[in-house]
């Protein structure tokens, strides 16, 4: 206790007030830096949310009217003489008609003024191109209607919706409007009689890609992602998890594991474009596998989720105390038994909160697709694995390339449906999170 | 062969060997990486009895309990050298199952560490993994046994559905205790069990250990002086890896024979 005497220095403490004024000089500016902090903070979160803001409003606001679209009531009359003229009601000859003859003929029975083909093509212009496949769709449903007429709400063209939907002034020129002011004069009679109604716009969800706007919708793309991730997800969960448990309670630290541990990181940071790289040489070229399907794009995203998960996993699994471990091995379990009943339900709700943060990230991935042809033109719902087809983030790209302005619109609605998904993806990340995991 | 060989390591002071040892330890030696951390350990533990280690920290009192159900096999850098011998066979060897020591040689930790399952299923869980009960009812005996020799069936006999770990800490390391007598071990390792505990759930488990050494040869490491003088028949005690003295309890505390063991006793360190 009495070993002060071999202390070098003579330092004397000083009396109680002089080190407390000491502390008070300081402390004026102790609390400026503090406020310093605090404001850059604050500031740095509040231009955060700025951008968020912008970005969702710029998206919401150039997208929002995509869920409604104008539609015209059209009486067609169902003309045996056109459909089916030998009445045989056969499907080819149901299928080979000219059901664009009878959106014409419904139209001009409303404007019996309209003369000539140019006038007739301006008026039929009014009408989607589509009109005629659903005026075919409702004939192949139900031949009987062959020769009745009929009531049918069909879509306008693109550019009335525009112009309804008040994208473009009534007042503008005529050729920036594309729409005559002969063809506003019928429009204006059609809305007059109650022909012209914003329905809620089924078309955009249902419909794939088509080079007409109006018919153009994220439905192929929407099926094309969900197969993809079906893929992506069946194939990287179960490997994830197993290489990081592997990893995390099986293999010895060495050298190895250490070289792996810090390629998985690497492989995590790998532009995703290299990802398509090798799947176009590897599972195209090589395997063999169909060019543009879901199956191929699954199995790339595999490869740029799993670093994603494996390392999500392991985080999770390192933070299973390991006093539940040595409880369990000191039971006698055996390891298998004490990662089975023990250690992994415990970690399992980090590994899917990281599972689903990976599926989102390939949800939004575009370049990869790119390169193994998912970027292809593809009107057809995919209905499998190996049929063609695109995905959401790369019909958002093939649309904003698009020169229709009716495609700008649709857009961003591609964009709010995407949101809409990532959103959903990481608030169930959110909730699994809160609700499984289990405090010890 | 008790008093032929009073001193068997080079430094351990006392007797080491007893009649009919449930583990004879001869010339143990743990090594982690480069630090040698038990330093030629002979001791024997007996049936039906507590055997305290006690020493400083770092002593090497837990490194030694955890060579004895081979836990420190969990440890990548530790090394164990020298013979272990449970009812006359080394547990080293290679026809000495992990699981199956394990299972004869429980384990208590310092901290309480139930599974995040219910009462019920923490009790369970080992004769349901090694198989222990032939059916349902089995293992209601099992774990109702279990929790009254624990004394904790009266406390929880109304919630063996709830979370093990909505216990008191108390009541979480005498679940621990019957969570390790379901398996019906023939050993009991305890790991400074009420480091974690206050006084009175300390009593608690001090009375349990009494009576479970009916049943079994128990072996506990603790800081506690009172608490080794309390509870166990012989003390051990460990200096820096070494096994300085082994003797009767009430003798060690009351005529330590190795001045490190004085000193410690007493209060010069530790």
């Amino acid at each position: 206790m009495s070993n002060t005497s071999n202390g070098a220095s003579a330092y004397q403490p000083p009396p109680a007030d002089v080190t407390r004024a000491k502390v008070s000089a300081g402390l004026a500016r102790r609390y400026r830096a503090e406020a310093r902090f605090r404001a850059l903070g604050l500031s740095a979160t509040l231009l955060g949310i700025l951008f968020v803001i912008f970005l969702f409003g710029s998206v919401i606001w150039r997208g929002y009217s995509i869920f409604g679209q104008h539609q015209v009531r059209l009486d067609v009359f169902f003309d045996p003489e056109v459909i089916d003229p030998s009445g045989t009601h056969s499907r080819e000859a149901l299928l080979a008609a000219d059901y664009q003859a009878l959106v014409r003929a419904a139209l001009k029975s409303r404007f019996t003024e309209v003369e000539g083909r140019r006038q007739v093509r301006d008026l039929t212009a009014l009408v989607s191109t589509g009109a005629a496949a659903d005026v075919q769709d409702a004939v192949l449903a139900d031949p009987s209607l062959i020769g009745q007429r009929r009531s049918m709400w069909v879509l306008t063209s693109s550019n009335v919706d525009w112009l309804l939907k008040g994208k473009v002034a009534r007042s503008a020129p005529e050729n920036e409007r594309r729409i005559s002011d002969e063809q506003l004069g019928w429009l204006d009679a059609l809305i007059k009689d109650g022909r012209i109604e914003q329905r809620f716009n089924w078309t955009f969800f249902r419909h794939g890609d088509s080079r007409d706007p109006e018919l153009a919708g994220v439905g192929g793309a929407l099926a094309g992602s969900l197969l993809t991730l079906f893929v992506t997800l069946l194939l990287s969960f179960p490997v994830g998890v197993a290489a990081a448990i592997y990893l995390e309670e099986f293999a010895r630290q060495n050298r190895i594991t250490d070289l792996i541990e810090v390629n998985i990181n690497n492989l995590a940071a790998v532009p995703s474009i290299v990802f398509g790289l090798l799947g176009l040489s590897m599972f195209i070229g090589f395997f063999g596998m169909p060019r543009s399907a879901p199956l191929v794009g699954g199995v790339v995203l595999t490869l740029l989720t799993l670093p994603t998960i494996i390392i999500a996993s392991r985080a999770a699994l390192k933070a299973v105390p390991p006093s539940i471990r040595e409880a369990a091995l000191g039971m006698g379990a055996s390891r298998v038994q004490t990662v089975a009943h023990h250690v992994l339900p415990l970690a399992m709700p980090g590994m899917l909160t990281g599972a689903i943060i990976g599926m989102a990230r390939a949800l939004g991935e575009s370049a990869p697709l790119l390169m193994i042809g998912m970027v292809a033109f593809i009107v057809d719902i995919p209905q499998g694995l190996t049929d063609p087809s695109t995905v959401l983030p790369v019909q958002v790209f093939l649309w904003s390339d698009s020169p229709e302005r009716a495609f700008v619109e649709r857009t961003s609605g591609a964009i709010i449906v995407l949101l809409l998904f990532l959103i959903l993806m990481n608030a169930t990340a959110v909730v699994l999170r809160n609700r499984f995991e289990k405090r010890w | 062969m008790n008093d032929s060989i009073p001193q068997a390591g080079p430094e351990t002071v006392g007797n080491v060997r007893v009649p009919e040892p449930v583990f004879s330890c001869t010339d143990v030696n743990v090594h982690y990486g480069d630090k040698h951390a038990i330093k030629n350990v002979n001791i024997d533990i007996a049936r039906q009895e507590v055997l305290a280690m006690i020493g400083p920290s770092g002593c090497g009192k837990s490194t030694f309990l955890r060579c004895l159900n081979r836990m420190n096999d969990t440890i990548p850098s530790a090394r164990v050298t020298g013979r272990i011998a449970l009812d006359g066979n080394d547990i080293h060897d290679k026809r000495q199952d992990v699981v199956q020591l394990r299972a004869r040689v429980g384990m208590v930790f310092q901290k309480p560490n139930p599974f995040p399952k219910s009462i019920y299923e923490n009790v369970a869980y080992g004769p349901r993994i090694h198989g222990l009960a032939a059916d349902r009812a089995e293992l209601d005996d099992i774990v109702g046994s279990s929790l009254r020799r624990a004394g904790l069936w009266d406390e929880v006999k109304d919630r063996l559905n709830q979370p093990g770990t909505s216990l008191s800490g108390g009541q979480q390391q005498r679940l621990c205790i019957a969570r390790t007598i379901a398996v019906n071990p023939e050993v009991i390792l305890m790991d400074e069990p009420c480091s974690a505990l206050d006084p009175i759930a300390t009593a608690k488990i001090e009375d349990l250990i009494d009576e479970l050494r009916e049943s079994y040869a128990i072996c506990i490491v603790t800081h506690s002086m009172q608490q080794a003088a309390r509870v166990s028949q012989r003390t051990a005690y460990f200096h820096l890896g070494d096994l300085v003295e082994v003797g009767e309890t009430n003798k060690i505390f009351t005529n330590p024979r190795a001045k490190l063991t004085e000193d410690y006793i007493t209060g010069r360190f530790g």
